[in-house]
């Protein structure tokens, strides 16, 4: 009894869905800030990462500047050198700002008054051990209360001496052994070197801007068709469209395209702004790329429909895709990698399309993949889209006539 | 019966524009509308009374085929209501309690955007829009945004709205509620030019003077079931007074109706009663 779907109508509707977003300016103006901000926060959240470089001698730090102390209780001349070593260190690269304080005791003081990161001690005895061919040791306090910084700046200390250290062993080398034997086959006979993935990679962002395009672009479609649909219910513009002659599959297809639009554009938005802003590179194919944001809304918007259909307002059914939005941005390696997720919220984050939509994004732009290297990915999506459709087009016409 | 239309459609042969056999409606255990019988004949205005929550809404989202019934019949311009509701559509126009019109698009717009919905050809469509436009006095606003207009503004253009596709029945729910007396009167008037044009229409409200001046017909129902169904005239005869709010005080009772059916309300939002 019901005609095909009526692909005319069904840009109508579309159509001014769209309009509705263009004619209300304040809508407009917050639907292109949520991309910016969203970009802008994560982006500078994730700041440059440079590995350590022992070549070149470089650390590279997140963090750069913290303060921290030194405490000098040795007096001799292998522990100044040390001292002023480290100092010059923290300084060319950035790392600390180094104070001196003359008692450990006064500097832990600072520490627990939120003023150092970190204390190094040259303890007595250190310039007597260097001199005595036996190995000498720095200790170091940080500021515990903070995981990360306290990580990073042991890291970092340890770095510093590790660079320290080696000079003197190539110095110690040299002289036992004039020069015949090259002191890094002593210090380090076997070495690690690796070969970038892509080259020229100069932030992490690169890695999380493909996630976000994804999240962006589902969980706003996801999110657009659930409210557009209930709204219309509650405005009473749907009973206009339902009381005419075209079939019901035209409504549900006319909003998805007009929400999968605006998805789109504020993906392409965030994309954009991470090439712009933060130097993400896209390697590969664009086409690929939309084809796998398309399928990725396709996938879910289903979803939105069913919510809409079971909840009662406009409401209810934000909250609904509220509530499976959020923990998607977490569990579906969008933000934190998914292996480092227990194993039961692995399989959660699994099951659901956001991971193989930014599983597959993530593999086009950065790994230039092709559309056969992300089949699986999309075999997945194309499932997905299938069983949830054909869940909520039923279930939609049942309740717009219940 | 059964007859062969010129369009190609089968329908059931009736004098009526709408008739229902026992229609029914339940939500879980609450029955809005109870074994209704009735008939609307061709071109009149059917006047549609009764009190807060007696079913009158629920009745006509079923003959619009926006509710499914859950026992009965219900033919619409000889067409099934439940089996052949595309037919029953393009029949129909429904001016419902809440307004049919996008705030964000013109005057013009709108009826753009509702007429292509009956595939009504853009040239006819864009003559109709203007000349309905002119008989509701809103030319000089096509081109404004509804969402600015005034409530009489929304309800005029909403009217014509729903005879674009020159429907047979016209089904108008409360279309004065909220309105000035001009914007009232205007509304009324139109409802009269509506029916010179051949239009039946089922018309509900609760102001009984509007429904004595307009109905060729009224049925009162309270409690999903017909209390009573004649000519108004003939009613106010009947319980020999000059006014039909007696006769509807005097069959529906005078104590307030205040009832509420919680799951309802929360589970059916579009199902008003």
């Amino acid at each position: 009894m019901e005609k095909p779907i009526t692909w005319d109508i069904t840009l109508d509707i579309a159509r001014r869905d769209l309009l509705d977003l263009w004619r209300s300016k304040m809508l407009l103006f917050f639907f292109v800030l949520f991309p910016i901000l969203l970009m802008s926060m994560f982006g500078y959240m994730y700041p440059p990462m440079q590995k350590f470089n022992a070549n070149t001698g470089t650390i590279g730090t997140a963090f750069p500047n913290l303060p921290v102390s030194l405490v000098q209780m040795d007096d001799g001349r292998a522990a100044n050198a040390v001292a002023a070593q480290f100092i010059q260190i923290s300084r060319q690269q950035g790392l600390f700002i180094v104070s001196e304080t003359a008692s450990y005791q006064a500097a832990r003081n600072q520490l627990v008054e939120g003023k150092l990161k970190g204390i190094i001690i040259i303890p007595q005895g250190f310039s007597d051990a260097l001199a005595a061919g036996q190995p000498a040791t720095v200790q170091v306090t940080v500021d515990e209360t903070n995981p990360t910084t306290a990580s990073v700046v042991q890291s970092e200390i340890s770095a510093i001496f590790n660079i320290i250290g080696s000079s003197m062993s190539t110095q110690n080398i040299n002289n036992m052994d004039g020069g015949r034997v090259s002191p890094a086959f002593i210090m380090h006979p076997i070495s690690v070197t690796g070969i970038p993935l892509i080259s020229g990679v100069a932030s992490s962002f690169q890695f999380l801007a493909p996630g976000f395009m994804a999240l962006t672009v589902i969980t706003g479609s996801l999110q657009g068709v659930a409210a557009a649909l209930s709204r219309e219910k509650e405005q009473g513009t749907m009973d206009g469209l339902l009381v005419s002659p075209i079939p019901h599959v035209s409504i549900i297809l006319g909003k998805v395209m007009a929400q999968t639009v605006r998805g789109l554009i504020q993906g392409f938005l965030i994309l954009g702004l991470s090439m712009l802003l933060f130097g993400v590179q896209i390697y590969g194919s664009p086409f690929i790329m939309f084809v796998v944001l398309l399928l990725g809304t396709a996938s879910f918007v289903g979803v939105g429909i069913i919510m809409t259909a079971i909840a009662p307002d406009q409401e209810t059914a934000q909250m609904m895709t509220m509530i499976l939005q959020f923990p998607m941005m977490f569990i579906s390696g969008i933000m934190f990698p998914i292996d480092q997720l227990p194993g039961w919220m692995q399989l959660i984050g699994k099951a659901l399309p956001l991971y193989y939509a930014a599983d597959a994004l993530r593999k086009v732009i950065i790994l230039n993949a092709s559309l056969a290297a992300i089949m699986p990915d999309v075999l997945i999506l194309i499932v997905y889209t299938f069983l949830t459709m054909t869940a909520a087009i039923p279930l939609f016409e049942s309740a717009m006539r219940r | 019966m059964m007859a062969l239309r010129r369009d190609g459609t089968t329908s059931t042969i009736s004098g009526y524009a709408i008739e229902t056999h026992g229609l029914t409606k339940s939500f879980n255990s609450f029955t809005a509308v109870d074994h209704v019988d009735l008939t609307v004949h061709k071109g009149e205005i059917y006047g549609f009374l009764g009190p807060n929550g007696a079913g009158k809404t629920t009745a006509i989202r079923i003959l619009c085929t926006l509710l499914l019934p859950t026992s009965g019949t219900a033919t619409v311009d000889g067409y099934d209501v439940v089996h052949q509701a595309n037919e029953v559509r393009k029949r129909i126009g429904l001016v419902s309690e809440k307004l049919i019109m996008y705030p964000r698009l013109t005057a013009l717009e709108n009826l753009t955007f509702f007429g292509k919905l009956y595939r009504i050809d853009r040239n006819t469509l864009q003559k109709k829009s203007e000349e309905l436009l002119e008989m509701i006095k809103l030319t000089p606003f096509k081109d404004k945004l509804v969402g600015g207009f005034s409530s009489g503004m929304k309800q005029r253009i909403n009217v014509i709205r729903a005879i674009l596709h020159d429907p047979d029945i016209l089904f108008l729910d409360e279309p004065t509620t909220g309105l000035d007396p001009q914007s009232t009167r205007f509304v009324r008037d139109l409802v009269k030019e509506l029916k010179q044009r051949g239009h039946t229409i089922v018309l509900t409200t609760h102001i009984m003077e509007e429904a004595d001046e307009l109905s060729d017909r009224v049925c009162i129902i309270d409690h999903g079931r017909i209390m009573a169904v004649d000519t108004p005239q003939a009613l106010k005869d009947r319980y020999n007074t000059n006014s039909l709010l007696d006769v509807f005080l005097e069959l529906t009772g005078r104590e307030l109706r205040d009832s509420a059916n919680e799951r309802i309300s929360m589970r059916a939002p579009m199902g008003r009663m």
